[in-house]
């Protein structure tokens, strides 16, 4: 096995390991399984982001054009966002409850997606503009993850009291964070859809053409814009907001990785037709 | 009077386009390919009517609650927020009512008039452009491929030379770099073969040739055909052309050599020409496969390829609103980072305070 599978795979058991005690530790009701949880996911991301490094050094092309390759640094960026949160925010170790499986389910799947290095970066992806894009997409894609598992901790804190459910915030500061997290996920995805507009306008001179990847970030822009509309202008708090910004996540994965995977456009390759 | 404007300033209606709009959008790209969504919602009418109302409804909505109010950090990051989707749509109402889009079709070597309708394959322009505009010609010097900047292949690019006398200006044209020529933008989007065709008589002597721009057909397994015919099969096409008289229909097939540029094998198909009739009702005068330069036999006649050069198929677009668009993003960005901020420096005041 080559060094940069064996140390994806490596990230992906840690991952799972991570993920079985977080669940132990939901079961329990018991947060030094989380602690436990954390730790191994901070272990976990160490050859993750090896992985990727020595895709990139090996192929010299960024690791970001197949659908494998997205996910892997999607989650990757996902994970670190994700430990930075638990190191800056107090009393949310419980988070990992919903961010690892999701993180696990992706990057298991881009496991079964990974193809060999790309030679060339396609001459249509040569621009700093999609680097822009990439970091605001995964970024973006991060902070609503957080968002979403801040949306489930509340719904679980309104439900249960005992054991660690006890030490997490009160319900209105949950509700809180999970509204700061979208609002900077929602800058971020908008950073996304213009730096991907600017990208369309270097290669083929118009910002817009309603193909089926630009039409699904901005749904995904609108679902997170009607989220901040529903709490600013028509007061929504609490569980219903908590819900809507779980359901949300769904549409962000379709969008990021259920999409490009079947459509033929900018992300699979865009080339110019003879 | 006021019923008008409290329906177009109601955060109801603001919530049901929103959510019209989502479903619009999910529908077109979960049921249709792109280009029937694009034809079917995205183009039309019904739908443009929505993001309009949303836009009229965004201005009414929003600055009848800012109007006369205290600028804050929060209300004024709102204000350039809501702002800039008000400047979006002005640019392109103003960009559609002055645009200009063509594409133009030239082998290596050849020059186009930019002034004259007949260059352009498509050309379609707003209601209020001004065809003054259009100066020059457009020269394609050379199809380059595998062109190399800082070393990082950047595919194919078109080497064109554009303006009028003296002023000139000459640059390449490839998938991430356009050129501007006065406003105008070029971009490139297809390419091919054009074969130069020689029709000698019996006796050898040359009687008649031309470039022939051959299309790429896509096949099944992702390969390309590269014949005469249309854009969605081969076809054969009366030869010699104006202004002299056809004599003959003829089908070609080009297959590069794959080590070296510029080579590779022709594959001819002829048949008689008589005015009126189609090729599949009469019988094939010869068929065959001949290398550059090697003469074919067909009847009486010699067919020949002495070159093979590239057409390049460019986009011209002239976008005078893009500039207010693009802004616009930026002054809408501005304006949620602004607000968020300020939101966020807000309710740490308040539990500090509290």
């Amino acid at each position: 096995m080559n060094p940069e599978f064996l140390f994806f795979w490596t990230a992906v058991i840690f991952y799972g390991i991570s993920t079985l005690c977080y669940i132990i530790g939901l079961v329990s009701r018991k947060e030094k399984f989380f602690s436990v949880g954390a730790l191994l996911a901070f272990i976990g991301v160490i050859p993750h982001i090896a992985s990727v490094a020595l895709r990139w050094i090996e192929g010299g092309v960024l690791p970001f054009i197949e659908v494998s390759e997205s996910i892997t640094a999607g989650v990757m960026v996902a994970m670190i966002v994700f430990l930075i949160v638990q190191s800056s925010v107090k009393r949310i170790k419980a988070i990992g409850i919903f961010i690892l499986p999701v993180n696990f389910i992706l990057l298991s799947w881009a496991g079964t997606l990974m193809k060999e290095i790309s030679g060339q970066l396609p001459a249509s992806l040569q621009s700093y503009w999609l680097w822009v894009h990439i970091i605001a997409a995964s970024t973006g894609f991060s902070l609503v993850l957080i968002a979403a598992g801040m949306g489930l901790l509340f719904l679980l804190k309104e439900k249960y009291s005992k054991g660690f459910y006890e030490k997490l915030p009160e319900l209105s500061r949950l509700d809180d964070l999970s509204y700061r997290y979208v609002a900077g996920g929602f800058i971020m995805l908008g950073v996304m859809i213009i730096s991907g507009a600017f990208w369309s306008n270097q290669v083929k001179g118009s910002y817009w053409n309603w193909d089926s990847v630009e039409v699904w970030s901005l749904v995904c822009w609108l679902v997170y814009g009607i989220y901040l509309h529903l709490r600013i202008t028509i007061g929504w708090r609490n569980r219903k907001l908590a819900w809507y910004a779980l359901l949300s996540l769904l549409v962000m994965v379709v969008s990021y990785w259920g999409i490009p995977f079947v459509a033929e456009n900018f992300h699979t390759g865009f080339r110019i037709e003879h | 009077m006021n019923k008008i404007y409290d329906f177009l300033r109601s955060v109801k209606l603001a919530l049901i386009l929103f959510i019209s709009i989502l479903i619009s959008c999910v529908t077109g790209v979960m049921f249709f390919p792109d280009q029937q969504a694009k034809a079917m919602i995205f183009s039309s009418l019904w739908f443009n009517s929505l993001l309009i109302l949303l836009v009229v409804n965004i201005g009414f909505c929003f600055f009848s609650r800012v109007w006369r109010r205290k600028i804050t950090p929060v209300s004024l990051g709102m204000i350039l927020f809501h702002l800039s989707f008000v400047l979006i749509f002005a640019g392109i109402v103003y960009n559609s009512l002055f645009y200009f889009n063509g594409a133009i079709r030239l082998s290596e070597g050849e020059t186009l008039s930019n002034t004259v309708p007949q260059s352009y394959d498509l050309a379609e322009w707003g209601r209020f452009f001004n065809h003054a505009r259009l100066k020059g010609d457009t020269t394609l010097v050379k199809l380059h491929t595998h062109y190399k900047v800082n070393s990082a292949d950047k595919g194919v690019a078109n080497q064109i030379l554009v303006g009028d006398g003296n002023d000139k200006k000459e640059g390449f044209v490839y998938i991430t770099n356009h050129m501007d020529y006065n406003g105008f933008r070029y971009f490139r989007d297809r390419d091919g073969f054009s074969l130069l065709i020689i029709l000698y008589d019996k006796h050898g002597r040359e009687r008649y040739g031309a470039f022939v721009p051959l299309q790429s057909l896509k096949q099944k397994d992702g390969t390309y055909l590269y014949t005469s015919g249309t854009a969605v099969r081969s076809g054969s096409f009366p030869f010699p052309q104006d202004p002299l008289k056809p004599l003959l229909n003829l089908q070609i097939s080009y297959s590069p050599d794959p080590q070296k540029e510029r080579a590779g094998h022709v594959y001819f198909q002829v048949w008689p020409f008589r005015e009126g009739h189609h090729v599949q009702g009469e019988k094939i005068i010869a068929k065959g496969e001949a290398a550059l330069r090697e003469k074919f036999t067909a009847g009486d006649y010699f067919l020949s390829v002495h070159e093979v050069r590239y057409w390049a198929s460019m986009n011209v677009r002239y976008d005078p609103g893009l500039l207010i668009i693009l802004t616009s993003f930026w002054i809408g960005l501005g304006g949620m980072i602004l607000t968020t901020i300020a939101r966020l420096a807000r309710s740490r005041k308040r539990q500090d305070t509290g």
